[in-house]
């Protein structure tokens, strides 16, 4: 027993409330990963791209996968390895039936190796079979801001009972599709979401974490929605010929930058001939 | 993409089989269409004209569902196989009166002229652009589907006018 009670009682209730206190202050977690960082490690300079672009040919085999975490910690993954499958699935749910997509494979994000640039992506791409990979980073942060009677907390029953938490997650998630024998840059679509909720300080990680899965789901859904409009941008790109590093052979064998579009059109000569007809009818019926 | 041209998508948005022929892939191509539309307007009576009009509303989606057969994955935009089938509706319709058979007959013998050039030269003398080629199979299902639409024409043509 302390020689001085009363003293050792006060000094742990001052450390109690500046714990409690420093609860009650807001707190910010962010979850990031760097496509950046991941391709370009150590601030490697791009590649050359293949001076003869890339060709596509559909129906296309395409992969799947979640940027690694930077830093070249373990584990590489920054979502826990069944969220991170879920929210794959998702997007590939979303294009499994489109008429060029011949196969998606969903590749985990531990094969691939944080920092491995575009080495390590041609060695994935060749293990799965696969020349185009859609990369997605992702870039998560959450917000807790006490509410004013968050000093309730300090009460004990409060922190079990009254959502003294104001908690916003914002997630940006980023899909680049790169054809990766040729390290080519092909599009990219953004998805991103905002959820905003309120808990316990007792249920607040449970909270944030639920949040979070929330807040990923919904930006993989828009990005979903985003892709697939994108895809179809490139499509009008590379027919127009705006995209002259790549070309896209459709399914009947034929390059998409010769004939993206099909157009019906009448030509000079049947128009002008159809004209001086008309003309030829007009004039005989006013003679007659 | 546009929403409104004719992809394979149209299955599941029908609009498409529509609005794809209003679409042009440039000004040269709306104004050649154009042109080719004017032809059979010009030389059929203005009172046929509603009928005509309402032939193409009906044929319109017919020739889309029949242009998907060749499309792949490819789009198609352009109003020159409607423009055949107005055609072929115009030059039966002519045909069949004693007054401008002669004009009917010519106007199906430039149409059939224009499609037997195609089958043999193919697509290749017909205009086109960046990113596009004509799609002559659009312009045979457009004279096919304008002959056998051109009943259309034909109907109410007897009828009195009531008093």
């Amino acid at each position: 027993m302390p020689r001085h009670p009363s003293l050792f009682l006060a000094a742990v209730a001052a450390a109690a409330l500046l714990a409690a206190l420093a609860c009650l202050g807001p707190t910010t977690v962010s979850h990031r990963s760097g496509l950046m960082e991941y391709l370009y490690p150590k601030n490697r300079l791009a590649p050359q791209p293949n001076p003869a672009g890339a060709t596509l040919t559909l129906p296309l085999r395409i992969g799947v996968a979640f940027v690694p975490a930077s830093g070249g910690t373990y584990p590489a993954s920054l979502l826990p390895a069944t969220v991170e499958k879920h929210l794959l699935d998702l997007l590939k749910d979303a294009f499994r039936n489109k008429p060029w997509v011949k196969d998606i494979q969903v590749i985990p994000t531990t094969y691939l190796s944080p920092r491995g640039g575009f080495d390590n992506l041609d060695q994935v791409s060749r293990l799965y079979g696969v020349s185009v990979i859609a990369l997605v980073s992702v870039d998560q942060i959450q917000y807790t801001n006490p509410k004013w009677y968050s000093f309730a907390y300090l009460s004990i029953v409060g922190a079990y009972v009254l959502p003294g938490d104001r908690n916003d997650t914002r997630t940006l998630i980023d899909a680049a599709v790169f054809h990766a024998p040729t390290r080519t840059f092909l599009l990219r679509a953004p998805g991103q979401s905002i959820v905003k909720g309120s808990s316990t300080a007792v249920n607040l990680q449970e909270r944030l974490r639920e949040d979070s899965a929330k807040g990923l789901e919904l930006a993989m859904g828009e990005l979903a929605r985003n892709l697939d409009a994108e895809v179809d941008a490139f499509k009008a790109q590379v027919a127009s010929g705006e995209r002259k590093e790549v070309d896209v052979i459709t399914s009947q064998g034929s390059s998409l930058r010769a004939t993206g579009g099909r157009g019906g059109a009448f030509g000079g000569f049947e128009v002008m001939a159809g004209l001086a007809l008309a003309a030829a009818a007009v004039w005989r019926r006013r003679r007659a | 993409m546009s929403p409104f041209v004719l992809t394979r998508e149209a299955l599941l948005q029908p609009w498409r089989l529509w609005t794809c022929h209003a679409l042009q892939f440039g000004w040269t191509h709306a104004l050649l269409n154009l042109g080719a539309l004017a032809v059979p307007a010009a030389l059929v009576r203005p009172r046929v004209w509603p009928r005509m009009a309402l032939a193409l509303l009906v044929l319109a989606p017919v020739l889309g569902l029949a242009i998907l057969l060749h499309l792949g994955d490819a789009e198609y935009r352009g109003a020159s196989g409607l423009a055949c089938a107005a055609w072929a509706l115009a030059g039966v319709h002519l045909a069949r009166a004693r007054e401008s058979r002669m004009e009917g007959l010519v106007l199906l013998g430039l149409l059939s002229a224009k499609l037997l050039a195609e089958i043999v030269a193919g697509a290749t003398f017909l205009p086109g652009g960046p990113g596009w080629v004509s799609l002559p199979a659009a312009h045979r299902w457009g004279a096919a589907l304008g002959v056998v639409g051109s009943p259309l024409l034909a109907a109410g043509e007897g009828r009195k006018p009531k008093a």
